[in-house]
């Protein structure tokens, strides 16, 4: 009916044309461009590594399967491992951080003042970040002293910025704010009639978010974790910066093979470890998008 | 190739429309050559090495590299071995050459890089300054413009190509810088680094599976625990005891954290520590550098010309530059070790003063190098073994 | 009621305390020439200095790098509605079915992780196309996909919470063309969603580093990250300036919202 419609001018039931089927395919040309440059600029750099991953020269295992066993397996295993953990830490304390804004949503500028440095910390990782919290926490950082100074002595208890709890709290300095960001709309979408309504045939507090919120903002907690682990999975340079000389991380391993000084001819090898770093984030991602349209059902 | 053979062939490089002038310095300089090898009059007597130096470079050579008007270079930063003045005093010496260092920070690998992406292209690197590892590399991929610069022969073996593909302009030795404001006893040796004092004070440069310094001191380490050039595996076990001990910190060296004291004793080659002298003093802080007393291994990096760059003369130009006096004394002043060092200190050009910041002589006396197969052999070793033994631990 | 308004208000403060504290720790590392070690009541307030601030923007290559960056962020920022704003409204008013692939599309980048992609970007133009990467610009398309997860999601949300087809409609029966349309009509009432993308490409622009290092270009991040072995007081005072202006930028583009719901901003993500 309306001039923009195009597709709905036959009846469902008829068979179509070739003429329909041009014309449809005609449909999906404005979108060709934006494909076509995604296809130039991502999915040929990304098939370049998969082509030079499976090319073998004079090793005894393909680099595919070496990357997998031995020590690279349990790379994979320890980079998963630190993924997921800030990966839920982040869901916890992002979700709450987003519900905390929403419920104090009347005051604006706090909204925008979030938002915008959420964006920003999202974003953030690195020496830069690295450096900050070594600034504040690490052996000679400033909170290590003014605590030292209140009596909590953090190096004599063991706490150490490049442990692996150290490299937890570091990351969630961008896991939280990007799950806030993930969760704020979510959260949006609980619109207040439904918790009227739930008051209204009796549901108490507890019942409201066990009942109906939680079940409705399943979907989004969960895509928000992969999109976290996929987001932790690929980081590396934070960690290495508070942990170099102990990394076990896979994109560390990676930078050794394709960009080190001391390892060298091994570089099948670093493409077999990025091509790995590629299945297991497609994976990851096809979760989040799959949760995500199940969540923006009801949104909508 | 020997020198007179790479003067003859650079000749036929050079365009005939350069004229008469260089065909006749060439050719004077060739007569020079057949009277006998150039740089063994220097050993001679000093005024000879200095009209020495003045030949060489010669003309012809200059002109064509001041006729390209610029050498690219990377992965110089100004602070490691002094290159900030070296840079300089070269621009002080051909002022119509410019030298600009593209991404002072890269790693040698990040070189190799640089040069097969940049290939053909006016910003493509002209010179390299690589880790032995990378230089391998290099020459496996023919990379490598082979020139021997004037005072080849004053340049050790092993620090040279035996074809004059790479030099090595200059060395160092593994030594341990303390920050002495925070820890007032800087540690002497490998053993020493072990006491319980140092808890979660030492660090490395880096991972020792990718950086060059951090490999060094490993080795260097394993020559203080009873291994050799052969063999690496005590100084992979040395570390994972330091870290078993909890020793060994996990903080990367970077000059930010040895400012704020984060990493208050650090492995690094003896060129590396001047550098920061200036920032230290700034935040009021002390220093020491020690050479380990069980554990003396010397490092050394690569330079030569690369094949295909857009000025290969001037390339030359700068090679001859680093090994020539005033590059060899802009090292010292870095606390590296150029290559001509014995020669320059028989010819007497090194005063006491320029030698403050190297090492004690009975130290550099005794420095051997790797070969290029016991470097490859150990860094096999110590990617299959560092990680299970020390990283995952 | 009241209770969960202190709950959330401790949330935020101490989230705010985790964000805050660090940068502060930073910005007194770069702006007191005194070690921690031999801080004290007494010298607490000795030698501060916003030399290295200074200093760091003084310095010509520094200018540079500046100007570079700014100029990639802003063709980035343009290039990315170039290509996202049409794209998506033509999903919205015609095809709704391709939204889900465009989706899909938007969320790939996340999936090559930097690393992988810089090894990608060597091999697949070094031989193809070397005239390609000779350019500085040769960046602005990469940024674009960096961004393109952020970017794609603020310009959907922004074009789902208005009716564009009846826009569209409208606009079309009174005469106007595409073009029109797009320039006078949908764009003035994404505006939010406009502003916000484009700032959120600047940020990308202003903190990539991987790819700047791979093909040499001077930007703005490489030059900080390589004076941190020069002059990291100063590298950091700039990183922190840069960090809270972006936030700034990112925060005010959400003022620009004339809705008067203010239970539906525009989200980013």
């Amino acid at each position: 009916m309306s001039i923009t419609n195009t597709h709905s001018s036959r009846g469902p039931s008829s068979r179509r044309s070739p003429r329909e089927f041009f014309s449809s395919l005609r449909g999906w040309l404005p979108v060709a461009p934006f494909v076509g440059f995604v296809t130039v600029f991502l999915l040929m750099p990304a098939a370049v590594v998969f082509q030079k991953a499976f090319v073998r020269v004079d090793e005894p295992t393909a680099p595919m399967i070496e990357a997998i066993t031995g020590q690279y397996r349990k790379s994979f295993i320890f980079s998963m491992q630190l993924s997921a953990i800030t990966a839920v830490l982040g869901v916890v304390f992002g979700t709450m951080v987003a519900a905390s804004i929403v419920r104090l949503g009347h005051r604006r500028g706090l909204r925008n003042a979030m938002t915008g440095y959420s964006a920003v910390a999202a974003n953030l990782g690195g020496i830069p970040l690295a450096f900050a919290f070594l600034a504040a926490l690490g052996m000679q950082g400033l909170l290590t002293k003014i605590l030292k100074t209140s009596g909590i002595d953090l190096v004599g208890m063991g706490f150490r910025i490049s442990n692996f709890w150290g490299i937890v709290v570091v990351y969630l300095y961008f896991q939280i704010p990007l799950m806030t960001l993930v969760m704020l709309p979510a959260i949006d979408g609980l619109k207040v009639t439904w918790r009227e309504a739930a008051a209204n045939l009796g549901a108490g507090d507890r019942q409201y978010w066990r009942l109906v919120a939680l079940p409705l903002l399943l979907p989004s907690l969960i895509a928000g974790f992969l999109l976290l682990f996929a987001n932790a999975f690929a980081a590396y340079a934070t960690a290495y910066a508070l942990s170099s000389g102990s990394s076990k991380l896979v994109p560390v391993q990676i930078r050794f093979f394709l960009q080190g000084d001391t390892i060298t001819g091994k570089t099948n090898l670093g493409y077999a470890l990025a091509a790995w770093m590629v299945i297991i984030m497609t994976v990851s991602m096809t979760g989040f998008l799959l949760l995500r349209r199940r969540a923006e059902r009801w949104r909508r | 190739m020997d020198y007179c053979e790479s003067m003859k062939k650079h000749t036929s490089r050079v365009r005939v429309l350069r004229g008469f002038a260089v065909f006749a310095a060439a050719g004077l300089l060739i007569s020079a050559c057949g009277s006998g090898d150039s740089s063994s009059d220097t050993s001679g007597s000093d005024t000879t090495a200095a009209a020495t130096d003045t030949s060489c470079p010669d003309a012809a050579l200059i002109d064509a590299a001041n006729a390209e008007g610029q050498v690219n270079l990377i992965a110089l930063p100004d602070n490691w071995a002094n290159y900030g003045g070296i840079l300089q005093s070269f621009r002080d010496k051909y002022p119509g050459i410019k030298n600009p260092v593209a991404n002072p920070d890269a790693s040698s690998a990040d070189e190799l890089t640089a040069v097969e992406t940049l290939k053909g292209q006016p910003d493509m690197p002209d010179a390299l300054d690589v880790s032995p590892a990378i230089s391998q590399e290099v020459d496996t991929k023919g990379l490598w413009e082979p020139y021997k610069p004037c005072g080849w022969d004053e340049i050790p073996d092993v620090m040279k190509d035996a074809d004059g593909k790479w030099v090595a302009a200059y060395y160092g030795i593994m030594a341990i810088g303390t920050n002495t404001t925070i820890v007032s006893d800087a540690p002497d040796s490998f053993a020493a680094l072990k006491d319980p004092k140092y808890k979660g004070l030492v660090s490395l440069n880096g991972d020792p599976r990718e950086a060059g310094a951090a490999f060094a001191a490993v080795m260097a380490a394993s020559i203080a625990n009873g291994g050799s050039f052969d063999d690496i595996l005590p100084g992979i076990k040395y570390f994972a005891e330091l870290k078993k001990l909890g020793n060994l910190a996990g903080t990367d060296v970077t000059e930010a954290g040895v400012i704020s004291g984060e990493t208050p004793v650090w492995l690094d080659w003896t060129y590396n520590y001047p550098g920061l002298e200036p920032k230290l003093i700034e935040n009021g802080i002390t220093w020491a550098i020690r050479v380990p007393t069980d554990g003396v291994y010397g490092g050394f990096y690569a330079q030569g010309g690369v094949v295909g760059s857009p000025n290969p003369n001037a390339a030359k130009l700068w090679i001859n530059h680093i090994i020539s006096d005033e590059g060899a004394l802009g090292f010292l002043k870095g606390g590296a070790i150029p290559a001509r060092f014995d020669a320059l200190v028989a010819a007497g050009k090194v005063s006491e003063e320029q030698m403050i910041n190297l090492p004690a002589p009975e130290l550099i006396a005794g420095i051997t190098f790797p070969t290029p197969a016991q470097i490859k052999a150990a860094k096999e070793i110590l990617a299959a073994q560092w990680g299970p033994l020390v990283a995952d631990q | 009621m009241k209770r969960r308004n202190i709950l959330a208000k401790l949330v935020l403060v101490a989230v705010g305390l985790f964000y805050v504290l660090p940068m502060i720790s930073m910005a007194r590392f770069a702006f007191q020439r005194v070690p921690v070690a031999l801080l004290g009541w007494n010298n607490l307030f000795d030698r501060w200095t916003i030399r290295p601030l200074f200093t760091m923007m003084g310095n010509p290559i520094f200018q540079e790098a500046a100007f570079l960056s700014v100029r990639l962020a802003v063709l980035s920022a343009m290039l990315t509605l170039i290509i996202l704003v049409p794209t998506v409204v033509y999903v919205h008013v015609s095809m709704m079915r391709a939204r889900a692939l465009v989706e899909v599309i938007s969320v790939l980048p996340f999936v090559v992780p930097a690393i992988a992609l810089v090894v990608g970007i060597s091999g697949a133009f070094r031989e193809l196309a070397p005239w390609f990467i000779r350019s500085d610009y040769s960046l602005v398309p990469f940024y674009v996909i960096i961004a393109l997860p952020y970017t794609f999601r603020s310009i959907d949300n922004g074009l789902s919470s208005i009716d564009v087809k009846t826009l569209v409609d409208a606009s079309r029966s009174l005469g106007a063309s595409w073009t029109r349309t797009m320039w006078s009509v949908i764009v003035p009432n994404i505006r939010v969603s406009v502003v916000t993308a484009s700032f959120l490409t600047m940020t990308v622009v202003l903190g990539e580093f991987t790819i700047a290092s791979l093909l040499l270009k001077e930007t703005l991040p490489l030059i900080l990250a390589q004076s941190q072995g020069q002059d990291p007081q100063g590298s950091f005072a700039v990183g922190l300036v840069l960090l809270i202006m972006t936030a700034s930028l990112l925060g005010l583009a959400n003022r620009f919202s004339r809705r008067r719901n203010i239970t539906q901003p525009v989200a980013m993500l």
